[in-house]
């Protein structure tokens, strides 16, 4: 019960910030930053304690709080941390301060309501990762693109307000789509049981038809791929991140985009596991695509924020790679990543901020031999580089390398039962990984090497604030890389569950699901070997 | 029926009437009239808490038979839009200053409005809706500011003309299929194939359709809005709209919509909602893209008629309250000007931010939630009538009026870009909002929050 009132603090602390702020007068920047760092982290500590007590051998949900909002409907405000989101959790609580810190010299137009979006964005993605009822999943889903559209527009770059509105009318489009699904999917379900219920636990149980199923499905993975962003429907996130501040890019990549994948594992796939079967091999080739293209993007780009922009789309490609997959060790390796990235693309856009206050340009060639100049900065970015790669003992290997694994296990079955596009699917994704040690390294290379060039001479390297910002960051990223045992066996559970949520109700309609949704199941049944390592 | 009942029946009209002849008393007689304003707060305030007693009694009486008759749910639709006036009436004294024509318009206007929701026979219907529209004519012009205004009126005027002969032929062909004046017939002609009830139905529908201001019947709206001062167009935009479809909700009764009204009952408020939303986006005016923003929520609300008739009734009035309250958050937190047509750019509002943090905050939130953007209770509204129609069976016209409501979201937003993410523009003669304004909009915004946090309160209970 205590756990319970906490999470709520945990969520409802940064509203308590709001609050605080509208009472502060405009002109006390000072106090305004303070409110926001401090609640901030004292959120951060409430959710580690909250993570610590977390007891990864249970399933279902912990620390609930539920309370009938819409009884009429079934509507539950229901709060509940679980195996799928408390990396997620976590990850968002840990950036939060981080985020404000890296704001402090950066932002002084409007300094109040900067702030106050940045909580409100705050506790709206630390509500769609913590409800239960997939009502109140659409309320906070939907509250986020509020102070998104303010961070990019009120404080972005030269076309923040294009940006801004593309990135606005391409979620609002996915999620009016995915509205419609929810009303359909909440009827149907209504017609069947007698009773309307919005939580995730009840809809979980849904029988629809298959063709019902195909077009919710697509409903729901329409939205949640334009968030992630899969290729073709990326195209509003390089815009987004370049001309959104560093602030907004930090939570745009740290987070948000989290929310897509987030939002396939707890309700696209789950819900309409048959459809998902079907659309399996269509999400994996997507998932490779965007790998693929996004590495390629990245590769010739000469805004930096843009390599890294592009970057986000190829590290997400592997956790919609190892979702699909169905393998104990993909969907856990998929997790890992969704972390991991946000981790690095957070530290990496930080980096970014920290040298645009410097130099005001972003654009690679101005720059040259900043090893030289600032060599402790230059440290942060090589190991953020190579977190990125993937480089062995950080957090973006364990992620990639679990990925690929699952992949190429999963695609192993299918390959004996005759299917073998998956196996090539893997195959392909695994030129990722190279490709990605390109693009980094030639942003490395050309960044920090070299003739010594900057906009702005003399270059002072890191302060003690910008120093810790990052150090945090580096031991997070390490500590993940080298024991990654303890954050993935607080998600084994829910891994396991999704799995089972997927592919297990086949056995009833076998005759209807694709031939490649027959193996995964088969796999399901055999017992995955213990620890995934 | 004793006179007790006859008369606490019809207490918010009386009320209503009340406060209109002290005002034309006080300006009579006093030298220096004053207190319109006063007067008609306490007159509306009064009868809205006498809808709302009488609602919460559940008192219901066959007041004058076959004519006027008073249920729990058209108590509810009274006290539901006389609260809504109460901000209009606020706001009205920044632009109007105590001028009690304003104020013996607006309650005879109201009056007409209670009327039309307790109406049983076409009769009273007509005589509701007449006396409801006729005042807001007279509102459109009374603020005469510009040469516009005239023009605007007589559109208004003659459209409005044309949906009151629309409505009497339609009445009158009913009547002659049905020999009845009684609102039933309306229903009768609705289970009906023979043409003349079909078309009775298509006409009453039609002058419905153009008080609504669906399209194609919606040309009057903008130039009325545009014309018409502030605290007028915030009106039209709210009450007379609510009382319009609370008419119509009062007509359709419990009858399905069947045969050939559903294809009407899709098409013209499909394409209003189109419409309306694409072309609000090129509008300069704040009040024009308000007209148009409102001929699309008339086309959301049209849709809550191919739901189940149970559930029409709480889908509409909670719509009404949640578009309302926002339509009347921003009117009341529109910044004044001495220049009624610099009032109204939405150049103007360019870095209003910056001038009036408050007045940009929340004409932000009321843009949000007429978008249908969660957390506000616009979002719950829309949820629940595309609910109902998708309950009904119409997947498709649900999917495809949530469509629609999309292309709505960009020009909703460029009023906040405009507030929050464009270089300042001159104040010119922009004022501070004013004092009573402030007041309607705390109001509105307090209604507003509650209605977010708890729609429980409000959904289920209707």
């Amino acid at each position: 019960m205590a756990e319970a009132t906490l999470l709520s603090l945990v969520l409802y602390l940064p509203i308590l910030g709001i609050a605080i702020l509208v009472a502060l007068p405009a002109g006390a920047g000072k106090a305004i930053r303070g409110v926001t760092f401090w609640l901030m982290v004292v959120q951060f500590v409430l959710t580690l304690i909250l993570y610590a007590r977390f007891d990864p051998s249970a399933a279902g949900l912990q620390f609930e709080t539920r309370v009938p909002w819409i009884a009429a409907w079934g509507v539950n405000y229901h709060i509940a941390l679980d195996g799928y989101n408390v990396l997620l959790v976590l990850l968002t609580a840990f950036l939060g301060p981080l985020v404000v810190a890296g704001a402090f010299t950066a932002v002084d137009k409007d300094v109040k309501l900067f702030y106050a979006m940045v909580l409100l964005i705050q506790f709206a993605m630390m509500g769609t990762f913590l409800v239960q009822d997939l009502f109140v999943f659409y309320l906070f889903w939907e509250t986020m693109l509020i102070p998104m559209f303010l961070l990019i527009g009120i404080w972005g770059g030269e076309r923040r307000i294009y940006a801004t509105l593309k990135f606005v009318l391409y979620t609002a489009f996915g999620s009016i789509l995915m509205l419609a699904a929810v009303i359909y999917l909440v009827w149907a379900q209504y017609k069947a049981t007698g009773a309307m219920s919005f939580e995730f636990a009840d809809l979980y149980k849904s029988q629809l038809p298959v063709d019902a199923q195909v077009l919710l499905f697509a409903a729901f993975a329409l939205s949640f791929a334009i968030k992630v962003p899969a290729v073709p429907l990326h195209t509003w996130l390089p815009d987004a991140h370049v001309e959104a501040p560093t602030t907004g890019s930090v939570i745009l990549a740290g987070v948000l985009l989290k929310m897509g994948t987030y939002g396939f594992m707890k309700l696209g796939f789950p819900l309409f596991p048959e459809a998902a079967r079907m659309a399996m091999p269509i999400v994996m080739v997507i998932a490779v695509i965007s790998i693929v293209y996004g590495a390629c993007l990245a590769l010739v780009q000469d805004d930096i924020k843009k390599i890294i922009a592009y970057s986000s789309i190829s590290h997400l490609g592997y956790v919609m790679l190892g979702l699909a997959s169905l393998d104990i060790i993909g969907i856990q390796g998929a997790v890992i990543q969704m972390v991991s990235h946000g981790l690095t693309a957070a530290g990496l856009f930080l980096l970014v901020g920290m040298i645009y206050e410097r130099c005001h340009t972003r654009a690679l060639d101005a720059y040259g031999g900043i090893a030289k100049l600032m060599p402790v900065y230059s440290v942060f970015f090589v190991i953020l580089t190579l977190a990125s790669v993937g480089l062995p003992t950080t957090s973006g290997f364990t992620g990639e390398f679990l990925v690929l694994l699952g992949a190429f296990t999963s695609s192993w079955t299918l390959h004996l039962a005759g299917d073998d596009l998956p196996m090539v699917m893997s195959a392909i994704a695994v030129s990722g990984v190279i490709l990605g040690a390109l693009y980094m390294l030639r942003l490395a290379a050309k960044f920090l090497f070299g003739e010594s060039r900057a906009p702005h001479m003399p270059l002072t390297d890191l302060d003690v604030r910008e120093k810790a910002i990052m150090a945090t960051l580096v031991v997070a990223i390490f500590w993940m890389g080298l024991a990654p045992d303890s954050f993935m066996r607080k998600t084994e559970v829910a891994s396991r569950q999704f799995q089972q949520l997927v592919a297990a109700k086949s056995t009833a309609t076998q005759r209807s699901a694709a031939p490649a949704a027959v193996a995964p199941q088969a796999q399901a049944q055999q017992p995955t070997a213990g620890s995934v390592r | 029926m004793s006179w007790q009942t006859v008369f606490s029946a019809m207490l918010p009209e009386h009320l209503l009437l009340l406060g209109m002849i002290a005002i034309l008393v006080i300006d009579v007689a006093s030298r220096k009239p004053a207190g319109a304003t006063a007067l008609s707060l306490l007159a509306v305030t009064a009868a809205a808490c006498a809808a709302f007693l009488s609602y919460a009694n559940g008192f219901s009486a066959d007041a004058f038979p076959g004519h006027f008759s008073i249920s729990p749910a058209a108590s509810l639709g009274k006290a539901v839009v006389l609260a809504m006036a109460i901000p209009v009436v606020l706001m009205s004294r920044d632009d109007f200053f105590d001028d009690p024509r304003f104020a013996v318009l607006m309650l005879s206007s109201l009056y007409g409005f209670c009327l039309m929701l307790s109406s049983d026979s076409f009769l009273t219907l007509f005589l509701g809706l007449e006396l409801m529209s006729v005042p807001v004519y007279v509102l459109v012009l009374i603020a005469f500011q510009r040469p516009e205004s005239a023009e605007a009126a007589l559109k208004y005027l003659v459209l409005g003309g044309v949906a009151t002969a629309m409505f009497l032929m339609g009445a009158s062909l009913l009547y002659g299929r049905g020999g009845s004046l009684a609102l039933s017939a309306f229903v009768q002609g609705l289970g009906s194939s023979a043409p003349l009830a079909i078309v009775g139905v298509t006409m009453v529908l039609i002058a419905f359709f153009l008080k609504a201001a669906l399209v194609p019947f919606h040309a009057w709206a903008p130039d009325a809005y545009e014309a018409a001062s502030v605290p007028v167009t915030a009106y039209m935009a709210t009450i007379v709209k609510a009382g319009v479809l609370l008419a119509v909700l009062r007509l359709f009764g419990s009858a399905e919509a069947n045969g050939y009204l559903v294809g009407l009952l899709v098409a013209l408020p499909l394409i209003s909602i189109v419409w309306g939303n694409l072309t609000a986006m090129k509008q300069a005016s704040f009040r024009r893209m308000i007209a148009y923003s409102s001929i699309a929520h008339a086309g959301y609300l049209f849709y809550a008629f191919l739901g189940a008739p149970e559930g029409r009734y709480e889908a509409i009035v909670f719509y009404v309250i949640a578009y309302g309250l926002l339509n009347l958050l921003a009117f009341a937190c529109l910044p004044g000007n001495d220049d009624d047509v610099a009032r109204d750019r939405l150049d103007n509002l360019k870095g209003l931010f910056h001038r009036q943090p408050y007045a940009a905050l929340m004409i932000g939130i009321a843009m949000l939630s007429l978008a249908g953007i969660p957390p506000f209770p616009g979002f719950v509204g829309k949820f629940l009538i595309f609910k109902n129609v998708m309950a009904a069976g119409y997947t498709t016209y649900a999917v495809l009026g949530l469509l629609g409501s999309y292309l709505g979201i960009y020009f909703y937003l460029r009023v906040i870009q405009f507030m929050f993410m464009s270089a300042d523009a001159p104040a010119g003669s922009q004022r501070p909002v004013g004092g009573m304004a402030i007041g309607a909009s705390v109001l509105c915004l307090a209604a507003t929050t509650v209605l977010s946090l708890f729609p429980g309160l409000v959904i289920g209970r209707l």
